[in-house]
């Protein structure tokens, strides 16, 4: 039956945060909601719980409209960025106060649904402590339990790991996921950050100028970006976007500088063209260069992120980034051989960001 | 040009506890170097031990061999940039970088040489007539490192996580800025964070703390592939360690139904610790077949990173992660042979590293 928000239009603070949004999610979806901040992730997130109203368009949940229905008469769950439980109640209190509220529980259910919870989020041991007693980690385990115990329809996150750092956040991300497997409730989780679409979900929605730009399986979403737009929020590092002339089929991005687009699916007209590829598909001396498009760049930053580098290059004017599976040092301004993948391409037109053709490998892999 | 020595430093709060303890760590002169560990390991207490803000309960603090204890940081010739960017705001961008000069009564030829120069690396030429007040955070602690290297004579800078107020788009310019400072002054610079990507991009040597210890200092790449504690493996790089609980049976230690052997001297020094194995997921090979050595395992999940897939596994009784280049297709419920790269293989009693060649074996 799932979810489906037909033609909402929002305008808060004066400026049209939302405009004509159409989304149908399914039942038993985990749908990451991704954009930059200031995007109206969180509007769309109080719309879809009832803490605010559209100023258009509908809302229909199990084909019934649930539009004008106050938040206390939707069954939906909400954890937000900041860790938010009640100070004076214990954790269990904590993770029991939503199920009390409708009183239609016994003590012995409500009693076992606590314990459950608490024990999938690993804090069966915190259960008598107040939340200022916790680390910021464990404080929103809280708040995430008080949202799964009730067992809600909806279950909306809103930047939950946000303010946690990254270690914790690695371990949530995997029991996010496991929590989620285990019921059929739709997820909707909104975030900035790609790895937690790319670990978490199961659909992606790109949120672009109030409207879903791209919307289905994440992995889909993934390797087929239907916009520069979409390629650049759901991917980290950021597509690498390239100004190219394109004659012959071949893409020419400087003199000394040309892609076949013999990998393509479509021939293109000549012209402008926008190339795009992401960090990984650019490999530095070192991984294996395969049968690449080999420049000279310069080292601009080289970092270390997670178990990967990720370099900024440069090549004349030309500014991208690549990424090397590896922990790897290069000097500041050294000189380095990378290789650009033409399987992994895409191309976009340069006026609107429509993407244009992929190459085989984004189609395929 | 300073070596910074802390010689068995420790120090106690009034409750009784250590914030930090056993700490023997030495700084040559020139180095980039980062205190790294979870909030609370004791990292900004080791910092404000170096710049003289807090007198330890135990041990010594020597700069080139001297003990500086009772000194204040300006005593030390140390200089601070912390979180939030400290600008005069009625100065502009130029009165601003000159003020550590002119305050020492640095002749102004020199100012006027060394701002320009100051000024360039840190990509402020334009703005050097601009009042601050009106400049972004990032300018601003631009202008907060540019004060700290302006004068020749600092024995270090110590930074307290310089880019927490930076936007994130912004980070990784400031880095560079940093590095070029660093590169083109060679004045050793101490940066303490909780972000493993702050400490292992800007510095060359990185000192790993948790609990008040500093569990290992080296490079980047010695942190990754030779974890000298658990808690390094797990804490640098991302999934961490897979770690086993592991058992001593004679000269054979065992995590499940994996075991190692080991020389027999190696096996009489360790048996009576706690004992862990430890192997990174990007060291576990994974095989279509069987292969000497290798666990059967199911894969129980999968998650995409973007570059690459971690896999979820269990085999021989264990659970761990493996991450495997991103065009292997595999689906949850496949069997595959797992092995664990030996040369990356790490044995772990009382959470120090044991090194030792190793043969292996699965039951």
């Amino acid at each position: 039956m799932g979810l489906e928000l037909k033609n909402i239009s929002k305008t808060s603070q004066g400026f049209e945060t939302l405009k004509n949004l159409d989304l149908t999610i399914d039942d038993g979806s985990f749908v990451a909601v991704i954009a930059p901040t200031g995007a109206g992730k969180t509007t769309l997130l109080r719309l879809l719980a009832g803490l605010e109203k559209p100023d258009q368009g509908q809302i229909i949940v199990d084909g019934q409209d649930v539009t004008q229905v106050h938040v206390r008469h939707r069954n939906i769950a909400m954890v937000y960025q900041e860790f938010i439980n009640y100070p004076t109640l214990t954790v269990y209190d904590n993770i029991a106060s939503p199920l009390r509220v409708h009183r239609k529980l016994s003590n012995k259910d409500i009693d076992h649904r606590v314990r459950a919870t608490a024990e999938q989020l690993r804090i069966s041991d915190l259960l008598k402590r107040l939340p200022h007693e916790l680390s910021g980690g464990q404080q929103q385990r809280v708040a995430i339990g008080r949202a799964l115990a009730k067992d809600a329809h909806l279950i909306l996150l809103d930047e939950p790991l946000g303010n946690l750092d990254y270690k914790l956040r690695e371990d949530l991300r995997i029991e996010l996921k496991n929590l989620a497997h285990e019921r059929n409730a739709i997820f909707v989780y909104a975030t900035t950050e790609p790895v937690d679409a790319l670990m978490m979900a199961s659909h992606v929605a790109v949120l672009h100028e109030g409207k879903i730009l791209q919307y289905g399986p994440m992995e889909e979403v993934y390797k087929k970006p239907n916009h520069i737009k979409s390629g650049e929020y759901f991917s980290d590092p950021p597509m690498n976007f390239l100004p190219c002339q394109v004659q012959d089929g071949i893409a020419m991005i400087a003199p000394d500088f040309h892609i076949s687009l013999r990998d393509l699916n479509t021939d293109l007209a000549p012209g402008a063209y926008v190339l795009g590829i992401r960090a990984h598909h650019i490999a530095i001396k070192g991984d294996r260069l395969q049968n690449g498009v080999t420049i000279e760049a310069l080292v601009e930053l080289s970092e270390i992120v997670g178990s990967d580098t990720t370099m900024h290059l440069s090549h004349h004017n030309l500014k991208f980034i690549a990424l090397s599976q590896q922990f790897r040092h290069f000097d500041l301004d050294e000189n380095v051989t990378v290789s650009f993948d033409p399987t992994q391409i895409h191309i976009f037109n340069n006026q609107n960001g429509d993407v244009v053709s992929h190459a085989a490998g984004a189609r395929h892999s | 040009m300073t070596t910074i020595e802390l010689v068995d430093v420790a120090h106690m709060y009034s409750s009784g506890q250590y914030a930090v303890k056993n700490i023997n760590l030495k700084w040559e002169p020139g180095v980039s170097s980062a205190l790294l560990g979870p909030s609370g390991c004791g990292k900004t207490t080791l910092l404000k031990i170096i710049s003289g803000l807090l007198r330890p309960t135990h041990g010594r603090v020597l700069l080139n061999g001297e003990e500086v204890n009772h000194k204040t940081p300006k005593e030390r010739n140390i200089a601070q940039v912390f979180q939030f960017p400290v600008v005069y705001e009625t100065l502009n961008v130029y009165d601003n970088l000159a003020f550590p000069l002119r305050n020492r009564h640095v002749p102004e030829t020199v100012v006027r040489r060394r701002i320009p120069e100051i000024a360039e690396l840190l990509g402020l030429t334009d703005k050097l007539k601009h009042n601050s007040a009106g400049l972004s955070a990032s300018d601003k602690q631009l202008i907060s490192l540019g004060r700290g290297v302006v004068r020749d004579d600092l024995a270090a800078i110590l930074l307290d996580e310089p880019l927490t107020v930076i936007d994130p788009h912004q980070k990784w310019h400031l880095r560079r800025r940093l590095k070029l400072l660093h590169h083109r002054f060679k004045i050793t610079m101490i940066y303490v964070t909780h972000d493993q990507h702050e400490a292992l991009t800007f510095a060359d040597q990185v000192t790993v703390m948790n609990n008040g210890s500093a569990l290992q200092t080296g490079s980047p790449q010695d942190l990754h592939s030779k974890p000298q504690a658990p808690f390094v493996g797990y804490f640098i790089g991302s999934p961490g360690m897979n770690l086993f609980d592991a058992a001593l049976t004679g000269n054979q230690i065992s995590a499940g139904r994996y075991s190692l052997n080991l020389p027999q001297d190696t096996a009489k020094a360790i048996a009576g610790q706690s004992l862990k194995i430890g192997i990174r997921p990007e060291f576990v090979e994974i095989h279509a077949a069987e292969q000497p050595h290798s666990i059967p395992s199911t894969v129980k999940e999968i998650y995409l990173t973007g570059s690459s897939k971690i896999l979820d596994l269990y085999g021989a009784d264990l659970h761990f992660k493996a991450r495997i280049p991103d065009t292997t297709t595999l689906h949850v419920g496949d069997t595959v042979w797992a092995s664990f790269a030996r040369q990356w293989l790490m044995i772990y009693a009382d959470d120090e590293a044991v090194n030792l060649p190793l043969e292996e074996t699965v039951r």
